[in-house]
């Protein structure tokens, strides 16, 4: 209203309304407060969702090469050669399996058995082979 | 660290203005701080208008909210000669389309019987009681039945010369603005405003303060 004529009226009603805001209380400043700052944070802007497809093939790729790195490094030769708890584990139970094995300890005790008998050979035969 | 110091006080700056939103483009920073500013400097008035309109408090600050949200994010970018009758337009749709829902919502309620009052529900709230500036005790009781009775003069006005007398008043927008806040005329925002200022002369004599 600069530049125009103001009756006492609108000049009076002026202030008083001024006055009136003033008065508005705490509660009511405070969410006003509030409502501005909600105001504001929708101003940052809203990454579009086009551009979150964009990511896709790029996030697939990386994916991809993750898993075969794994699985090359899985069958590569330093984890071939490098004895592992679980071979260790299966070579033992090879030995229990010889140890419990009932022929193998048929064979064991026929020894026994041959040294009798390579004794009780003539002594001609052992020359004739010799 | 404590739980309560990561709360943000009501007071603090805005997140948009420290940095805890993506808003690293030097020029949105500049703008989110102009409407910072902006929106500071018209809420309080933003609010008395709208609860002159709405009579109610609770729908005055959901009304300036949604006003301010709706500026935010369609007219931010727009300049800033531009934000206050834009502002004030968005208002005054919203404060309609309140009052268009209150009355469909009041026609509904008067079939339904015996209808609890909520008026009794609020909790209490100390900041309700918390001090404002204070004028000297004379003053301010001269001033407490000026206003009370230009308050009530205001209530009795026909919506639409309430709204001009209000923004060219209250808010010092000039026709020009009134009229685009309005969305009517420049003859028409003279002619309400006049009519008002004749009605509340003819009920409050010269309002002496």
């Amino acid at each position: 209203m600069s530049g125009e004529t103001v009756s006492p009226f609108e000049r009076n009603a002026r202030t008083v309304l001024e006055e009136s805001v003033q008065r508005v209380d705490a509660r009511t400043r405070s969410r006003l407060n509030q409502a501005r700052h909600k105001a504001l944070e929708a101003l940052s802007p809203q990454r579009p969702r086009w551009r979150s497809l964009t990511l896709m093939p790029a996030a697939g790729a990386l994916a991809a090469a993750v898993l075969v790195a794994f699985v090359l490094w899985g069958r590569g030769p330093h984890g071939a050669s490098t004895p592992t708890a679980l071979d260790a584990q299966h070579a033992e139970v090879e030995d229990m399996d010889l140890l419990t094995d009932k022929d193998s300890i048929d064979l064991m005790e026929g020894w026994d058995g041959f040294y009798e008998w390579a004794a009780s050979q003539p002594e001609s035969n052992v020359e004739s082979n010799t | 660290m404590p739980e309560f110091a990561t709360l943000a006080s009501p007071y603090s700056m805005p997140a948009a203005l420290h940095g805890d939103t993506d808003l690293t483009d030097p020029q949105e920073q500049t703008q989110a701080r102009a409407l910072n500013q902006f929106l500071a400097g018209v809420e309080l008035k933003a609010f008395k208008i709208a609860q002159a309109a709405l009579r109610h408090e609770d729908d005055a600050l959901d009304a300036v909210q949604d006003a301010m949200l709706q500026l935010a994010r369609a007219y931010a970018a727009r300049p800033a000669e531009e934000w206050k009758p834009l502002f004030y337009r968005i208002l005054e749709n919203r404060i309609r389309d309140m009052q268009r829902r209150r009355t469909v919502r009041g026609r509904i309620m008067a079939w339904l019987p015996l209808r609890g009052g909520d008026d009794g529900d609020e909790e209490f709230d100390p900041l309700a009681l918390a001090a404002s500036p204070d004028p000297q005790p004379v003053r301010r009781l001269e001033l407490d039945e000026a206003m009370g009775a230009l308050e009530q003069a205001l209530q009795r006005l026909p919506r639409r010369q309430q709204q001009a007398f209000l923004l060219r008043t209250l808010e010092g927008l000039d026709v020009a603005q009134t009229a685009t806040a309005m969305g009517c005329s420049e003859g028409s925002v003279k002619t309400h405003y006049f009519r008002a200022v004749q009605a509340l002369r003819a009920q409050l004599g010269e309002l002496h303060t």
